[in-house]
């Protein structure tokens, strides 16, 4: 669950002095986004989005197929003038959740990772954690997913786990979430497994009840204001 | 009436899967006894189960894989692959029955014995990819009689419709690549329902690409959302690919008192969609349709889904 497991390591990155143009090509060559900008010992020293760069071309540069002529009169735009000084990083032993929690906050859609010495180790971005959160779900393997309508008391959660592994079934993951009902929580293990008639009724038979995930989701919308009288 | 063939052996029980799993020699009791009760037998011409030449299991399963099955298999392990797939040491032989079965009931319909036909069979077999059993499955009937069709019969196109609640992602996967065969489920909602794939996104790679269609559906939902999905998804794409042979993934799983998903179709949302298939083959494929058994696991309610289909299937 940490920021070094799923970040990109092999970065593109730009010099102060890389022209707006080249940083471009890179990104539209290697579909991103986001390029980090470092000195000669690879010390972050700024960020470079490709909003930076639409913002400082003329549209027909950014989304058209332009002249050469037209192009060389952008040559001299340097990144260093356009590029985000000091940018919002995150530290490789941080952990994905932070890096979920940051992102928000900060609005960007991707942060450089840097040691204790600002230098580059890799970028984290949206991309990555998706495909994080992807493995920590489960939902890439094959399986069903139940929803266990329980208790909100002490040991509950137990008492459901106890069941899937006398079952002898894999648990892909386990979501916990509230449920319109005071003193009730939706469960939803992820279950590597076809095989659910059973670990579903001997839940059942323990008291639990089995709802139809929509159900659940259902009934997490607002409900629509009573007619009035 | 048409002529319509019935496979169903005796020898599909001996696939013992142990105590509390669904996929139980039962199921395939109470389809028999839902056809014979509703006197359906004396109109349907039964189908002689007989293991499957290799050559065309070796068609989809790698050759490493059938032996790993075999040895697995003979050697007296409950499992293979995975907990799911519960096996005994007639598993590996009814396996080969079940494809042999099905091939034998392709040839009847192609050699003109038979309009369609309705194959009653276990193992099933849409889970299973080419190297790997999985849900159930071991062999992919639905994929072998697929290539059967195309490379004895000289089929140019197969459709096939798999109605059961999970998404047949072994039949997918084989084929998503050929446009050749066209794949259409409707199926549980995958991030609800086994075995996570099938999303509306996935429609093949390739030259295959737009020959695979996926209608997912969310928990809950019934007749009206098939007959909605159907008429949308699937009538306006055989339209165009015109498929000479219909092959059906039958799965009586979404019915409402499945316990193994979570859809509601009713008895009669299950007639609806069997007849809308019936018309598909009469419309393209000169009524040429091929029906296999896949899921379902209500009990009480498979003789009637089965008693239904078959008749429909006959068209009386």
């Amino acid at each position: 669950m940490f920021v070094s497991r799923s970040m990109t390591e092999k970065v593109i990155t730009v010099r102060k002095e890389t022209s707006l143009l080249e940083a471009q090509d890179l990104m539209n060559k290697h579909q991103i986004r986001h390029l980090p900008v470092v000195d000669d010992d690879n010390i972050l020293v700024g960020i470079i989005t490709d909003r930076d760069i639409r913002g400082a071309l003329p549209y027909r540069l950014v989304k058209e197929q332009p002249e050469s002529e037209e192009r060389a009169k952008y040559a001299h735009l340097k990144v260093e003038t356009y590029m985000t000084d000091k940018p919002a990083t995150i530290s490789p032993e941080h952990t994905l959740q932070d890096a979920l929690l940051l992102i928000q906050e900060k609005r960007m859609g991707a942060f450089p990772v840097v040691d204790r010495d600002g230098r580059l180790k890799g970028i984290i971005s949206v991309r990555d954690l998706l495909r994080a959160f992807i493995n920590v779900l489960g939902i890439g393997e094959p399986g069903t997913l139940l929803c266990i309508l329980a208790e909100e008391k002490v040991g509950q959660l137990k008492r459901i786990v106890d069941v899937i592994t006398e079952e002898k079934i894999s648990c892909g993951s386990v979501l916990v979430a509230r449920y319109f009902e005071k003193d009730k929580r939706a469960v939803f293990p992820y279950l590597l497994t076809n095989n659910v008639m059973r670990v579903k009724q001997r839940l059942r038979d323990l008291g639990f009840e089995i709802l139809d995930p929509m159900q659940w989701y259902l009934d997490q919308l607002p409900k629509p204001a009573p007619p009035e009288a | 009436m048409k002529r319509t063939g019935f496979l169903y052996d005796q020898r599909y029980l001996l696939h013992d899967t142990g105590p509390y799993h669904p996929e139980r020699s039962e199921r395939l009791q109470a389809i028999y006894q839902g056809i014979e009760s509703a006197g359906l037998l004396p109109h349907l011409t039964r189908i002689t189960a007989r293991p499957a030449d290799m050559q065309w299991v070796e068609t989809i399963h790698t050759e490493k894989y059938i032996r790993r099955f075999e040895e697995v298999c003979l050697s007296g392990h409950r499992t293979l692959d995975c907990e799911d797939n519960q096996m005994c040491r007639e598993t590996y032989e009814t396996a080969l029955l079940a494809v042999g079965g099905t091939l034998e009931a392709a040839r009847m319909i192609m050699a003109g014995e038979l309009d369609n036909a309705f194959c009653a069979i276990r193992p099933p077999g849409h889970h299973a990819e080419r190297e790997e059993a999985m849900g159930f499955c071991y062999f992919n009937n639905v994929a072998i009689a697929a290539r059967y069709l195309q490379m004895q019969w000289n089929i140019q196109r197969v459709g096939i419709v798999d109605f059961d609640v999970h998404h047949g992602n072994g039949t997918q996967h084989i084929f998503e690549k050929d446009p050749t065969v066209f794949y259409y489920s409707i199926h549980e909602h995958p991030s609800f329902a086994y075995p996570g794939t099938g999303r509306e996104f996935e429609m093949g790679s390739g030259e295959g690409y737009g020959f695979t269609k996926n209608s997912p559906v969310l928990p809950g939902q019934s007749d009206e959302d098939y007959r909605r999905l159907f008429e949308q998804d699937l009538l306006p794409a055989f339209e165009k690919f015109v498929p000479e042979v219909i092959i059906v993934s039958t799965g009586f799983d979404a019915h409402k008192e499945d316990d193994m998903a979570d859809m509601r179709v009713t008895t009669e949302g299950f007639a609806w969609i069997m007849r809308s298939i019936m018309k598909l083959a009469d419309t393209y494929a000169q009524g040429r349709l091929l029906s296999v058994l896949e899921g379902g696991y209500a009990l009480d309610r498979l003789p009637e889904l089965a008693a239904d289909h078959v008749r429909i299937m006959l068209d009386a």
